[in-house]
């Protein structure tokens, strides 16, 4: 029987090429950016390089703080990152994590080198940093804790920039390089991280304590994010407890604002709160709301294949007739139609995972992703078995949503219509 | 084999109702060969429709094989229909998209018929009708008559008890629908019951029986 669905659907597939590229076009472009936006977001949230170990890292990266008078929340509030003394004074001596590191993360810098232009990154950071995150290093060492206490000018860089600073030379160790008024002297050069990373990232490294701090004293809000390291679930459920345990102290202290440290938390919860209000953000609605976007997405394509397959049910009326009157049931047409479709958006799902494979070759490097405003990720292919199996269920849900409806009204045909050439 | 009782039907639009069977009684025996005439929208085919199980009456009662059916049983009148009834129509309705082995091989396929045996029914079908040569031509590479032989050839692979023939010579010349009907005849003679609408006077002589219809009903 499928063997004869499946002759009558390459036959009609070939013969109404435009309702089979249109069908196809839809799904398979859908498909391809699912793929292709799944595959890049699942690299990111999955760690690379460095970051290959994110699943047992959680980061505290934002701070809410509102004012208040005589107790009550006042209508001004601030949002930013932690600030150094919450982050050197309270948050890294968290001790239910096995290691926790303060980082500012990436921050442009900007120099002219040779008459020319140029725009890098640099991340200053603790001693605790090459231990949280997994470098690569081709020279030298990473700086020690002792040196960081001392506010020691010392460098790490990335391969790229010993590229651009010194050319070919072999050993760079103990160059330096300038930063604004400050000279760095390069201790270790590390491996490129993917650009896909988004906290391990930098082209130069250097201990956060160079730079003197220009906060307020007890300052909450600043410019650093605390990575925590564990081991387990439990362990992580330890850490946000004493987390916000100790951020519960420190808001009974201070009268004059309440605070608000949301975490520590995952990567993908970092991703999804970006620069939002910490203090609103669910990550059921989150991922309740992406959901509602996603299927919106998805049923575009398969409304338009099942505005297609309407259209094209009256044609297809002597046909279904015909089998009527040798014995199919509407059951089993409405099977039958279903099969077409599914294997039409298979067709088109296997089309699309064959376009993600091209576009992210041909344009891989030149189309980004924009993470955030330093954060452009280059599009990548990544085969992911959870990517293809959410991608398959997909093309079968376009195939059941854009063939159920046409293929009940398609069952309830009346043969004698159609044999009778459409009149009775 | 076949009963009618009291058989009408009413065609309805926004602004008119025709009447396309008027309280019809009809019967037919086991192996009988029996021709349906009249004029042109008298009720013949819808008479055909009604025995094939393909329409439904507004009122009276169907029996084929002296069992009383119900259209709204789809499953049991689908099942009626591929074992009990082939069917041959005036535009043949070979679908365009499968070859003639295919064609004819449908109605053993909703029979779930092994595939072995299908081979074989399908074979000596194509053979009976003499198109055993052209059974991997689609329909559009076929002549009238070739294109009404494998619409024979589908009707009666599955060894129906009775075939429902709606003017099967209409669109063939007289001596290709000679042709059919021998074959027909053949059929008939190896205990085959069959109902057939034409308009053809002489071919309808050479059946056992010839019913007319006028304005939907009976006259003779």
């Amino acid at each position: 029987m499928l063997k004869n669905y499946f002759k009558i659907f390459l036959k009609i597939a070939s013969e109404n090429k435009l309702f089979t590229f249109l069908s196809l076009f839809g799904i398979s472009l859908t498909i391809m950016f699912v793929m292709i936006f799944s595959m890049t977001i699942t690299k990111i949230t999955k760690g690379t390089g460095p970051e290959k170990n994110l699943g047992n890292i959680r980061f505290c990266y934002r701070v809410k703080t509102v004012t208040t008078h005589n107790g009550k929340k006042d209508f001004g509030y601030s949002i930013s990152s932690c600030g150094r003394w919450l982050s050197e004074e309270h948050l890294k001596k968290i001790k239910s994590a096995d290691i926790v590191s303060m980082y500012t993360g990436p921050r442009p810098w900007e120099f002219i080198l040779n008459g020319k232009y140029q725009k890098k990154i640099q991340n200053q950071t603790d001693a605790e940093y090459w231990k949280i995150f997994d470098y690569t290093f081709l020279e030298g060492r990473p700086f020690t804790r002792e040196e960081v206490d001392k506010g020691a000018n010392l460098a790490v860089i990335s391969e790229s920039l010993k590229e651009l600073l010194f050319g070919k030379e072999k050993n760079v160790l103990g160059k330096t390089v300038h930063y604004t008024s400050i000279d760095l002297t390069v201790t270790g050069v590390v491996e490129d991280p993917p650009p896909t990373d988004q906290n391990a990232i930098g082209d130069l490294y250097f201990p956060y304590t160079v730079l003197k701090s220009t906060e307020d004293p007890q300052e909450f809000l600043g410019g650093f994010t605390d990575a925590f390291k564990g081991s387990s679930s439990s362990q992580f459920r330890a850490i946000k407890n004493e987390v916000q345990e100790t951020i519960a102290r420190l808001d009974a202290a201070d009268t004059t604002k309440t605070v608000f440290v949301p975490g520590p938390n995952s990567q993908l919860e970092k991703m999804m709160v970006g620069y939002g209000d910490p203090e609103e953000f669910s990550l059921g609605s989150s991922v309740f709301k992406y959901f509602l976007f996603a299927l919106a997405f998805l049923l575009l394509p398969a409304i338009n294949l099942m505005a297609l397959n309407f259209a094209r049910i009256h044609e297809r009326g002597e046909e279904i007739a015909v089998r009527k009157s040798f014995g199919a049931a509407s059951g089993m047409l409405r099977t039958q139609f279903l099969f077409e479709n599914i294997v039409m958006t298979l067709a088109g799902g296997a089309i699309g995972i064959i376009l993600s494979y091209l576009v992210v070759a041909v344009l891989g490097k030149s189309v980004t992703l924009q993470i955030d405003f330093l954060n452009n990720v280059p599009l990548t292919f990544s085969f992911n078995y959870i990517v293809f199996a959410v991608t398959l269920i997909a093309c079968l849900i376009f195939g059941l949503l854009s063939g159920f409806l046409p293929a009940i009204r398609l069952s309830k045909m009346k043969p004698a219509v159609y044999l009778k050439g459409g009149e009775i | 084999m076949i009963r009618l009782e009291n058989i009408s039907k009413i065609y309805r639009t926004k602004e008119i109702e025709t009447l396309a069977l008027d309280r019809i009684n009809f019967e037919v025996k086991e192996g009988e060969f029996v021709s349906v005439m009249g004029p042109s929208g008298c009720g013949k085919s819808t008479l055909l429709n009604i025995i094939g199980l393909l329409d439904e009456p507004d009122n009276g009662t169907v029996e084929l094989d002296s069992q009383p059916i119900k259209l709204y049983e789809d499953k049991k009148t689908a099942r009626m229909r591929n074992q009990l009834v082939g069917f041959i129509f005036q535009s043949f309705h070979l679908i365009k998209e499968l070859n003639v082995y295919d064609n004819v091989e449908l109605p053993l396929i909703y029979r779930k018929t092994p595939a072995g045996e299908r081979k074989k029914l399908v074979l000596d079908a194509l053979e009976r009708v003499g198109l055993s040569n052209r059974m991997y031509h689609y329909p559009s590479q076929l002549s009238g008559g070739q294109c009404q032989r494998a619409a024979i050839a589908r009707a009666f692979a599955g060894n129906p008890r009775i075939i429902l023939a709606d003017e099967p010579t209409g669109n063939l010349d007289s001596k290709i629908g000679q042709e059919v009907i021998d074959i027909l005849s053949s059929l008939n003679n190896s205990g085959t019951t069959i109902v057939m609408v034409t308009h053809d006077e002489h071919l309808a002589k050479s059946t056992h029986r010839i019913v007319r219809l006028f304005d939907g009903r009976l006259v003779g």
